[in-house]
């Protein structure tokens, strides 16, 4: 038989697809649960940074949108942590935000996933740019290239400014679905 | 089929420098320039290729009889995608670091011109053993500029290597050393090296 003949062409072809599957089938089992587990551990540890001396998190659906609720040790919500994301620089970010709802204000932030150019954007991980949102009031911030004077400021990184003004966006806007979820109060 | 050592020494050598694939063939460019900021991702980033092209070497050249000419790149890019696909998955699952810092730029090693290039033209033509001293070779020819790229432009533009600060607070970071024009800066500047000295070697 040819062995250029259509019928050898495909089922080549068909033969190297099934295999191929069949093998990614098997590493696909195999990794998936240390993936998921990775992604927990990663959002667990992001909703601990958020919410100090957080003992519970409960998580709660409100406007198809999922929140988690913080309680201490007495049972008390201490506050609630929301995951958002939005377009960046590079790629998505995507944000855990902590806020303390009494007092309408964030507790920290924590920064999931990123693509921003290392070195320059990706320095939203940061301490030093992340502190800027420390017990900030909810509001209408603005990214400012010089040090903030008022409480709506927020320090660029210097030569990422985009990178900035998108996580202040993500933060701004991830703000706005709290707020309306929870009507501004506890 | 006669092993033949000392073929598969110089196959294996060929890659390291007379054949190098980034500063002779000059192929594989893409993720030569878009992920060597920094030393962990050239690192990674050679690793990882280097494993695909061997895998896939050892298998192309075992069934290459198999295959009709009239498919041959395609069934290539299948077998290239399967071994891609697997490095994805365990990365994510066991180095979820690298494989956040790499994101994109592990998918597209599948068209990535060098693993494709040395089966059409070697692993192909030739017996197993010396596909794998070819795969070897190239895989660490490769590796290793990615790491000497890696770590120049992170030195330069971020004052450390593999993380740790060599620079102290007295230096002030060159930017555009990890912004892609940093790249094509470095590997300029390598590239015309390494040619002044293979030309002084002859």
């Amino acid at each position: 038989m040819e062995k250029n003949s259509t019928r050898n062409l495909i089922l080549t072809l068909a033969a190297i697809g099934i295999i191929s599957a069949l093998l990614l089938t098997f590493v696909y089992e195999w990794t998936t649960p240390y993936i998921q587990a990775n992604q927990a551990k990663a959002q667990k540890q992001a909703i601990n940074e958020v919410l100090p001396n957080v003992e519970e998190v409960e998580e709660v659906e409100k406007n198809g949108n999922v929140f988690y609720e913080g309680y201490d040790n007495n049972g008390n919500r201490i506050g609630v942590a929301f995951k958002n994301s939005g377009g960046g620089y590079n790629g998505m970010i995507e944000v855990m935000i902590g806020v303390d709802l009494n007092n309408e204000k964030i507790y920290k932030i924590s920064v999931l996933n990123h693509q921003e150019t290392p070195g320059l954007g990706a320095r939203i991980t940061e301490d030093d740019f992340k502190s800027n949102f420390v017990n900030k009031p909810f509001g209408d911030y603005t990214v400012v290239k010089k040090p903030p004077t008022e409480d709506t400021q927020v320090e660029a990184i210097a030569g990422a400014t985009i990178s900035s003004e998108s996580i202040t966006k993500v933060i701004e806007n991830g703000l706005d679905k709290i707020t309306e979820a929870y009507g501004g109060g506890n | 089929m006669s092993l033949d050592l000392k073929q598969i020494v110089s196959d294996f050598k060929n890659g390291l420098w007379a054949e190098n694939p980034i500063i002779r063939l000059v192929i594989g460019m893409c993720p030569t320039l878009a992920v060597t900021n920094t030393t962990e991702n050239g690192l990674a980033m050679g690793l990882a290729t280097s494993f695909v092209l061997v895998s896939s070497e050892i298998v192309i050249s075992l069934i290459k009889k198999l295959i009709p000419a009239n498919v041959r790149i395609p069934s290539y890019i299948l077998i290239i995608a399967t071994f891609v696909t697997f490095v994805d998955y365990f990365l994510k699952a066991f180095f979820p670091g690298i494989a956040a810092s790499l994101s994109i730029f592990i998918p597209l090693i599948v068209v990535n011109c060098l693993i494709l290039g040395r089966q059409e033209a070697f692993a192909s033509k030739h017996s197993t053993p010396r596909a794998i001293a070819d795969g070897i070779g190239m895989g660490l020819g490769f590796t290793w500029v990615l790491v000497l790229l890696g770590a120049i432009r992170e030195l330069f533009g971020m004052g450390s290597i593999f993380g740790f600060t060599l620079l102290g607070e007295w230096y002030r970071p060159m930017v555009i050393m990890v912004l892609p024009a940093g790249a094509f800066i470095t590997l300029g500047i390598l590239v015309g090296i390494m040619n002044q000295i293979s030309r002084e070697g002859k």
